[in-house]
């Protein structure tokens, strides 16, 4: 979807900044190194746009960070000294606070951008947020990331089933039963699974990500603690999403199941498995990988909830703590590099799906 | 005119069981929304249900109170049923305001086109790329005590830019019909055409973008009163979720608590699922059979 959109802009834009005749020339030599440059022309129009917006979003939020540090400073160190004017300003300074916004806002980019430095975190000052950010994200992949693939797969083989064995009584509950729960918050199947397996039978456990009894490292007890734990909260989301590719999938598949390749091919007498798998599903891969990409840009969305009901120390239970203690360079952080990888995913994909797929052409 | 309305969705209601079940729970459900203040004032008989203190503390689910009574005493369907009629409200509220303003940008860009589609579209696409969660977060600091409308406004912020993107590329579909040209043709002006030819043939898909958003704005919501940031005052099925898993309801094995408003909201998705991928299936002749038969 988001795949062809894009490159229309894109053309619009340089047939109205009306490039000289030799740079034209150029392009139509090399339309597949035109539309790249254009392509990445427009990823770095847009992530400049959705970091900006965010980050005047978060800075125009009302409350004051510097006031919450110094409070939880003196609570935790003791730290009797009443906070001068001095000492504020100082802090503000190293927050990115001081001057006005468009200051700051000019600031924060070029620390951004030549730095990669988001600035120090409040969650676990003077941790900068990069580094508060970069430890949670492989709890976050691991997670997700694992979830995500399963229900891929899963949604992938239920799918090609159910499009392949349409009309009959088992595909057509597991089609209606995909349309009925596919938007179902995976939060709320996360919740009855840890009242059922948690707190009433007590067969998983309910809450962190490893047994804090064992000391994390690469052996068996230790990843065997990881499975455990993360058994419940990796379920919920394998459930939904499985639905969701079970859906998309059999949408892709009933189509192709109509070509006349496939009446040559059961005309051949290839077995029925070879040809869903070999001639049928085929099809249905490449837009499937696609959307599958698209989706790992933007599975940080919906699982915030999941990780912190587990207390799960990913991303999403770092972001709730950063915002209950108003940490704005955390906050904004966890944002860019969400924005970040939905933006760089969606790319990546435009540039490679031509080169895998012939019938795939932007560029005119 | 209203006759042939009724009996075209009538018509389109015969032909896809799938939006027929869809409409129906939604009916069901805005029907005991409508009627929630009687059906409260039902339960509670003379004293009110929803009253701190009006029974005793955490009473198991029985014939006087059959989903039981929360930490404060209160009859926790009473709770539940007024509670539906505010998500189904703020659903309403921000699927119309975010379907309003995705038409109207749809429209802009998909019939005008040209430089004004590619700054508006590569606006909505970078709206669309920003999280909407911590953003939400962030509004939410603004929003202790708003009022049940502002919260729609709040949210459907966040969500126009899906109806924009739906909607615009079946303007962009529809804008080169032939019955497109011979309006303009005709000296038939813009908006004279967008509203007589174009706006008709896009009504399901108004609906497919009313129902989504409305998905998401209760969602969104739902997800906020979930890490305890919801907007007080305003007490939906998300805050009760909330309410359960902070006050233990967890442990204490107070199950209608937490489960009765995920259920309904659950088959609310369902319902505004089904509609969408039904009035896909209806007016998407490409679709028909693909979703299912």
């Amino acid at each position: 979807m988001t795949a062809e959109a894009p490159p229309e802009e894109a053309a619009d834009r340089t047939q109205d900044s009306a490039p000289s005749p030799g740079v034209r020339a150029w392009m139509a030599r090399h339309p597949l190194a035109a539309y790249a440059v254009r392509r990445f022309g427009l990823y770095l129009v847009e992530l400049w746009g959705a970091l900006t917006i965010a980050f005047f979003f978060f800075r125009l939020m009302p409350g004051d960070p510097i006031q919450t540090l110094i409070q939880s400073l003196q609570q935790n160190y003791i730290y009797n000294a009443q906070a001068s004017a001095e000492i504020i300003a100082r802090y503000r300074s190293e927050f990115g606070l001081d001057g006005n916004i468009f200051s700051q806002y000019l600031k924060y980019m070029e620390k951004l951008i030549l730095h990669g430095d988001l600035g120090p975190s409040l969650i676990s000052y003077p941790t900068p947020a990069q580094d508060v950010i970069l430890r949670a994200l492989p709890w976050t992949i691991g997670l997700l990331g694992i979830a995500a693939v399963l229900s891929w797969i899963f949604g992938l083989a239920l799918g090609a089933v159910a499009g392949w064995r349409r009309g009959k009584l088992g595909s057509r509950i597991l089609t209606n039963l995909s349309i009925a729960l596919s938007h179902v918050p995976f939060f709320f199947v996360a919740l009855i699974l840890v009242y059922v397996f948690a707190y009433t039978l007590g067969w998983l456990p309910a809450r962190s990500a490893y047994d804090s009894n064992i000391s994390p490292g690469f052996d068996l007890a230790f990843i065997g603690s990881l499975l455990k734990y993360g058994l419940l909260p990796g379920l919920s989301i394998v459930l939904i999403g499985t639905f969701g590719w079970i859906l998309s999938t059999r949408m892709l598949m009933v189509p192709v199941l109509g070509e006349d390749y496939l009446v040559y091919a059961e005309a051949k007498g290839l077995k029925p498995w070879r040809i869903l798998t070999r001639y049928a599903l085929r099809n249905c891969y490449l837009p499937q990988v696609t959307a599958f990409g698209i989706s790992l840009g933007f599975i940080f969305n919906g699982n915030v909830l999941v990780e912190q009901l587990f207390n799960y120390p990913g991303l999403g239970t770092t972001l709730v703590t950063a915002i209950q203690q108003l940490d704005f360079n955390t906050i904004l952080g966890v944002t860019d590099i969400a924005i970040f990888s939905v933006l760089t995913a969606v790319l990546l994909l435009d540039l490679v799906l031509p080169l895998l797929d012939p019938r795939v052409k932007y560029w005119k | 005119m209203p006759m042939r309305i009724l009996t075209a969705v009538l018509r389109t209601i015969r032909n896809s069981p799938r939006l027929a079940i869809g409409l129906a729970i939604l009916l069901v459900m805005v029907l005991i929304a409508v009627l929630s203040p009687l059906i409260v004032k039902g339960i509670g008989g003379s004293t009110d249900p929803l009253e701190l203190a009006a029974y005793e503390r955490w009473l198991v689910p029985g014939p006087g109170h059959l989903l039981g009574t929360d930490q404060f005493g209160r009859d926790v369907l009473a709770m539940v049923v007024s509670a539906l009629s505010v998500s189904l409200q703020i659903g309403a509220i921000a699927g119309v305001i975010s379907t309003v303003v995705g038409v109207v940008v749809a429209f802009v860009a998909g019939y005008k086109g040209g430089w004004i589609d590619g700054i508006l579209s590569t606006f909505t696409g970078i709206l669309l790329v920003i999280p909407t969660f911590p953003l939400l977060i962030a509004l939410s600091a603004y929003a202790k005590n708003v009022s049940l409308f502002q919260v729609g406004v709040m949210i459907s912020i966040f969500s126009w830019p899906f109806a924009a993107k739906t909607i615009r590329s079946q303007v962009l579909s529809l804008r080169s019909r032939p019955y497109v040209d011979l309006a303009r043709v005709t000296k038939a002006r813009d908006l004279e055409i967008i509203t007589t030819e174009l706006l008709p043939n896009l009504l399901p898909f108004i609906g497919v973008g009313f129902a989504s958003s409305a998905l998401g704005a209760i969602f969104g919501l739902v997800g906020l009163e979930v890490i305890g940031l919801g907007p007080g005052g305003v007490i939906d099925l998300g805050q009760i979720i909330f309410t359960a898993i902070s006050t233990g309801a967890l442990t204490l094995g107070a199950w209608p608590m937490f489960v009765v408003p995920i259920a309904l909201l659950t088959l609310l998705f369902a319902a505004l699922n089904m509609v969408n991928i039904g009035l896909e299936e209806v007016y998407n002749p490409r679709l028909r059979g693909v979703a299912g038969e």
